[in-house]
């Protein structure tokens, strides 16, 4: 076990120095000069000269790479050229709005998927079964920019709940309740994307267990039905139930900007489609780096929980 | 001998399988009893229906597209048409068992340990450590050494025969009256299996058990069992005590079975006398004998006509046969 998440660790460590190499690139990649930018196109050779030294871009790519990174892992990612504020500040404002989406719309999704996959997993093909079969795939083919205008519409507009309309972002800070009002409509709206994979995967995975030598075992030890799901169908059934959470979860962080930019909340999707269209390099970089060592992280840390969960996984 | 001394009596029990195929009886009316303390065997061929039986007994078939009629009355307690929450009320104390394959039967992500102390807290209401305690003796009860270290074990970290033991274990948790032991040992080395066996007889002369052996080896309830019911396509074809079936068998197909496993006393090289043809398939059953196509003394009437158990000279012994072999009593045992 512990070679294994040693193992993981340097791994990860890799793939985390690949990501920071690609994010530094990408600021490489753009068309156009700095010094141009920031002098204007009137700019002589001289002043270039003067300013690349300033800047630090007279040195090897390398160099640069390893000052960036050094400034980086000190929490300093540069000032934004558009709005003159630090990049780490504005992350740091709109990353805590993400993980709170995500939170909600998890602790939504398993709260439905898990009692109701336990619930048809019992008789396949049963009438709950075939609804909620239904039900799922129906949910899994509307986009979540129509459950979120349909929501807006009917819950908004229509019951005229407040705090749920568009720009009304209210933060944790300031009123609670208000903030949970605010994100409730785009949680629900996540909710249901990952709602949709984790009934399917977890209800699968489950039938196959209850067909298991081991859970009529269970069974003759004369214990209730409700202990033979939880205590000895769920545990070896959630592997692949685990498994899809951490790709979702990394996908929500990485791909949750569609909500975002339709209700105008101000986390990290809003941010970076903001930044992406005025221009806003370092940001965009900022962003992009801090999403891909967190879509890295989680997938990392759903690795270690699979292998407690079945600690097959780690013995073969 | 009254009914009411018997630990089990079964009567007319039938299990059939709703498959696409129809109706599969694979159990098809079986009576038999057992008294305490005795130990039976189970004999049969693959798909004989011998596990159906042995679950049936229990109340332990899957609990969707099967039908079971008859009776099977255990330790006082109608299991045919009883609730599942009435069966959980016997299953684990008046009967348990021990599955064919430790490999499939142990839940691969649950300890060792709470496997076996499960039943204890939650159906004797024991505390964790009283529980663990008997868990750990049940672990020695059954051979398997270092017993402490073993509870935190999982079953992946355990070899077939101690993973065997701890199923084993399992079933003697709640001190039961009858073990069904379905082919214990059929996933095992063979030098494992004596061993188990052993083990199962030890354990039955200590604990005052009464023990159903199925199995399709011979060699296995020889020496073991009191009694032996011999099942050929879901129905009993003879039965008697263990020296009667083994020495005076009156239904070919008993005589086939014997044939067809190994003896020590035969020289090196002898060809292995197997049954011609197949099982049946239980969905087409022909009107007749089960064993007719493969019956070298088969007759019109063994083809058109069951032949219901009749008995044989010995007191409880029964065949069911329309040409059955002579029978050797009186002659000397080969």
């Amino acid at each position: 076990m512990l070679r294994y998440v040693i193992r993981r660790l340097v791994m990860l460590l890799g793939i985390v120095f690949v990501i920071s190499v690609g994010s530094f690139y990408l600021i490489h990649l753009l068309p156009g000069d700095p010094a141009v930018v920031i002098l204007g196109t009137g700019a002589t050779p001289q002043n270039k000269l003067i300013l690349y030294k300033q800047l630090g871009l007279n040195r090897p790519i390398y160099e640069q790479y390893f000052t960036w990174i050094g400034n980086v892992l000190h929490g300093n990612m540069g000032t934004s050229f558009i709005s003159q504020t630090s990049v780490a500040s504005t992350i740091r404002a709109a990353l805590p709005i993400d993980v709170e989406l995500i939170v909600l719309s998890q602790i939504l999704a398993f709260a439905a998927a898990i009692p109701l996959a336990m619930r048809s997993s019992r008789r396949p093909d049963g009438p709950l079964d075939r609804i909620l079969g239904a039900t799922s795939f129906t949910l899994l083919s509307v986009p979540s920019f129509i459950i979120i205008v349909l929501l807006v519409l009917f819950i908004s507009i229509k019951l005229g709940i407040p705090h749920t309309g568009p720009s009304s972002y209210v933060t944790l800070s300031s009123d609670w309740i208000a903030n949970l009002e605010s994100l409730a409509l785009p949680a629900f709206t996540l909710a249901i994307g990952s709602f949709v994979v984790y009934y399917r995967v977890l209800r699968s995975d489950l039938i196959a267990t209850l067909q298991e030598e081991f859970i009529t075992m269970a069974r003759s030890k004369g214990i209730s039905q409700r202990r033979i799901m939880w205590r000895h169908a769920f545990r070896p059934s959630s592997v692949a139930l685990l498994g899809s959470a951490g790709v979702n979860i990394g996908g929500l962080l990485a791909g949750g900007f569609v909500v975002q930019y339709l209700l105008a909340i101000p986390g990290l999707g809003f941010t970076l489609i903001n930044a992406i269209n005025m221009s806003d390099y370092l940001l965009v970089q900022g962003i992009v780096l801090v999403v891909s060592v967190g879509v890295v992280l989680i997938n990392f840390i759903f690795d270690f929980i699979i292998n407690i969960v079945d600690p097959r996984i780690s013995r073969e | 001998m009254s009914e009411n001394e018997k630990l089990l009596v079964v009567k007319d029990l039938v299990t059939t399988f709703a498959t696409p195929g129809g109706p599969l009886p694979a159990v098809g009316g079986v009576s038999f009893d057992l008294d305490q303390n005795e130990t039976l065997g189970i004999v049969g061929e693959s798909g004989s229906g011998k596990t159906v039986l042995s679950r049936t007994i229990m109340g332990l078939q899957p609990r969707t597209n099967v039908t079971v009629s008859g009776s099977a009355l255990l330790n006082g307690f109608e299991v045919v048409g009883a609730s599942e929450r009435a069966k959980r009320q016997i299953w684990g104390t008046d009967v348990a068992m021990v599955f064919q394959d430790p490999m499939t039967s142990l839940n691969p992500v649950m300890r060792i340990g709470k496997q076996i102390d499960e039943s204890l807290r939650v159906r004797h209401g024991m505390s964790r450590s009283s529980a663990k305690h008997r868990a750990i003796e049940l672990l020695e009860l059954v051979g398997i050494p270092s017993p402490q270290q073993r509870y935190s074990a999982y079953p992946g970290q355990l070899s077939g025969g101690m993973r065997q033991r701890v199923v084993i274990a399992i079933a003697l948790a709640g001190s039961p009256k009858l073990l069904m032991a379905d082919e214990p040992t059929t996933g095992l080395d063979v030098t494992i299996q004596a061993q188990i066996l052993n083990l199962l007889d030890e354990l039955k002369e200590r604990l005052k058990m009464s023990v159903i052996l199925v199995t399709h080896d011979l060699g296995v309830v020889a020496t073991r069992t009191s009694r032996i019911i011999v099942m050929y396509a879901g129905r009993i074809v003879e039965m008697g005590t263990t020296r009667d079936v083994f020495q005076d068998h009156r239904m070919p197909y008993t005589r086939a079975l014997l044939e067809s496993s190994p003896k020590v006393a035969s020289p090196s090289h002898t060809r292995l006398v197997t049954i011609p043809g197949r099982p049946p398939n239980l969905l087409k059953l022909a009107a007749g004998c089960s064993f007719a196509p493969r019956c070298a003394y088969a007759t019109d009437r063994c083809r058109q006509e069951r032949p219901e158990l009749q008995p044989a000279g010995d007191p409880g012994h029964l065949f069911a046969c329309w040409n059955p072999l002579p029978t050797t009593r009186g002659a000397t045992p080969q």
